[in-house]
């Protein structure tokens, strides 16, 4: 069974068009570059989700691994104008294993091809239907792989067609000011030129928050905690 | 049948051990045992369709099976690694809840691929009837063997093949002198919306699985409650030789004539046993956008020989269908099913003298379309045709199109 994330909103915020930041504007100096860390605190946890009840089975269904919820976005709300211009990163890969999709959450920028591999030892079908990015790669089984590109900022929910309880998260930026928690929930955002910037965090069914963060002229180094509820 | 009080009980329950369910908000404790755990699925189908005035679409539960309205309450409370509860809630039209699925499901030895299942459980005949959420039907129209109801009873009984011939084509309402006088439905070759009581073991998982089962009613007639004290016997191996192939063999046994009917039969005729038996075969496969699915059913009902003319032979039907569901786009799919339900041929007075298949031969061919207008928000719309041979014009042919919306959480 799999819930309606409750930050679905939050994807207009994502398709940033170089405005600025509020109060002071940032400044591209490479010779001046800051950095933004901090931790976020997850005060709750959600139960991953299940499957719907598999009535009809005639047994118990096969074992299946658990997707890791305690993982949030942190990115600037907006970014410096020539953050917009930079090229797509790698190829990145999302993996099927044992009826997951790993990682659960990914975030890439514009122009970046997402791998889904399929790792498990049945079929998998891929999909979403995300007004950004719509896809479905059909059927295809174990060891073989299909790639999209994601050329449309916005959060891309994608499922499994075969197996209800699948889904992830792909948060496409269109700037590379954003960084995934670590397994304690630290984060770290570099090369932020000075200025003040509004930091949002992001999490599947978790609250979303913001806070505002100023990167001194000569660079150097800002923290900014979250708590999610 | 399991009525509205049972149905109460059940979301009752949901509601006690929600807490400990999925809908749980307390951080799992990641070195304890596996909690109790609650999960639960719900689904409303709304169908609409236009007239079936030759009731082509009548199910064995008195609805039609493109004009239902039925909100769907599924649960499964796990018991520990090795056990759970699971239920299912059904209100169909607004007549209240029935309780179609409770039983215990049970892994005795873990790790290993042997699980037993006791209560009212999913049939191990066939593949369509475990279909058992609406998405998994491409279509809005059910296929003939799972549910277009014959002329048999099992509360009724014909005495000469020309009773049988007299209600050729009547399934939505037919009667017979031995036994109740009641006019009402007949039996569909595979009562596909109704599970039967019993105790079913599944041994094996991929490639190879057999499954048996021993039950109350039989695959016409699925049973709360024993109403014949005989007791059906089915079974399933199934194989999936490669991914994207699941191939199915099955196979059952079980009195079908109620003891009521038997006791109004003539002397020792009575004290038969009248057995409904069915061999089947499924297959299906599926790759890129395609799932591609065949089905074939063979059922025999023994028959008392009361009266001449007799009915020589035990009654045969046999149907089958082809399905095949093809993803045009993101959300979008076309998919079609072509379907035949055919009958043994007795030999009456009536129709000249000639040999005439007991109940009038049915095809059924379904085209549509599927949308999702989000992942679950599914929109069917479908176009059904269906020809029953050899009856008056007035029930011989006609189309039907329907519409569905289907949402589940």
């Amino acid at each position: 069974m799999i819930r309606v994330p409750a930050a679905l909103g939050v994807p207009l915020l994502l398709c940033a068009t170089g405005t600025l930041g509020v109060g002071q504007e940032p400044r591209s100096s490479p010779a001046a570059l800051g950095t933004i860390r901090g931790r976020v605190e997850f005060l709750r946890d959600q139960p991953s989700p299940e499957r719907r009840p598999a009535i009809a089975d005639l047994g118990m269904p096969a074992r299946r691994d658990r997707p890791d919820q305690r993982v949030a976005v942190v990115y600037l709300e907006s970014a410096p104008r020539g953050a917009f211009e930079e090229r797509p990163g790698p190829t990145v890969v999302l993996d099927q294993r044992n009826e997951n999709f790993v990682p659960h959450v990914l975030a890439i920028t514009t122009g970046t091809s997402v791998e889904f591999r399929n790792s498990d030892r049945t079929y998998h079908n891929v999909f979403s239907l995300s007004k950004a990015n719509s896809f479905d790669l059909g059927r295809y089984p174990p060891g073989r792989s299909k790639s999209v590109r994601f050329d449309h900022a916005g959060i891309v929910r994608v499922f499994c067609e075969i197996h209800s309880h699948m889904n992830a998260f792909i948060l496409v930026f269109a700037h590379r000011h954003f960084a995934l928690t670590d397994a304690e929930g630290d984060y770290r955002i570099d090369g932020v030129p000075p200025g003040t910037y509004t930091v949002s965090v992001w999490h599947p069914f978790l609250a979303a928050k913001s806070a505002s963060v100023r990167i001194p002229e000569h660079g150097g180094e800002a923290s900014l905690d979250f708590a999610l509820s | 049948m399991i009525r509205s009080s049972y149905g109460r009980a059940l979301v009752f329950a949901a509601a006690l051990t929600a807490p400990g369910g999925a809908l749980a908000s307390e951080p799992p404790d990641p070195s304890a045992p596996p909690p109790r755990r609650l999960t639960l699925g719900l689904e409303a189908v709304a169908s609409a369709a236009t007239a079936d005035p030759g009731y082509f679409d009548d199910t064995s539960y008195g609805r039609s099976a493109l004009r239902l309205l039925r909100l769907r309450l599924d649960a499964s409370l796990r018991l520990g690694a090795r056990a759970a509860l699971l239920a299912e809630g059904r209100a169909d039209n607004g007549d209240g809840v029935t309780l179609s699925a409770l039983y215990l499901r049970l892994r005795p030895l873990p790790d290993r691929p042997f699980d037993i299942q006791a209560g009212r459980i999913p049939p191990v005949f066939g593949a369509f009837a475990r279909r058992g959420y609406g998405a998994d039907n491409p279509l809005v129209g059910q296929p003939l063997v799972y549910q277009y109801l014959t002329s048999l009873r099992a509360d009724s009984l014909p005495a000469s093949a020309d009773d049988l011939l007299l209600m050729r084509g009547r399934g939505w309402r037919t009667h017979y002198p031995i036994g109740s006088g009641t006019w009402t439905r007949g039996l569909p070759v595979i009562a596909g919306d109704r599970w039967d009581t019993g105790v079913e073991v599944r041994i094996g998982a991929e490639p190879v699985s057999l499954s048996a089962s021993v039950s109350q009613g039989t695959l016409s007639d699925p049973r709360v409650r024993d109403d014949n004290g005989g007791k059906q016997v089915s079974g399933r191996l199934e194989l999936r030789p490669a991914v994207g192939i699941v191939l199915g063999a099955s196979a059952s046994r079980g009195e079908y004539v109620t003891s009521e009917a038997a006791g109004a039969l003539p002397g020792a005729l009575g004290r038969d046993a009248y057995t409904q038996k069915g061999l089947g075969a499924d297959a299906e496969y599926s790759r890129g956008y395609w799932v591609l699915r065949a089905e074939g059913v063979l059922s025999q009902w023994a028959v008392p020989r009361v009266q001449a003319p007799l009915v020589t032979d035990s009654v045969r039907a046999w149907g089958g269908f082809l399905e095949a569901r093809y993803k045009i786009r993101p959300g979008l799919f076309a998919a079609a099913r072509v379907d035949h339900l055919g009958f043994s041929e007795v030999q009456g007075t009536l129709f000249g003298g000639r040999p005439m298949p007991w109940d009038a031969p049915v095809w059924r061919a379904e085209a549509g379309a599927g949308y999702s207008l989000r992942r679950n928000l599914l929109l069917k719309a479908v176009l059904q045709h269906n020809w029953r041979l050899g009856v008056r014009s007035s029930s011989r042919s006609e189309g039907i199109a329907g519409a569905q919306a289907l949402l589940w959480f």
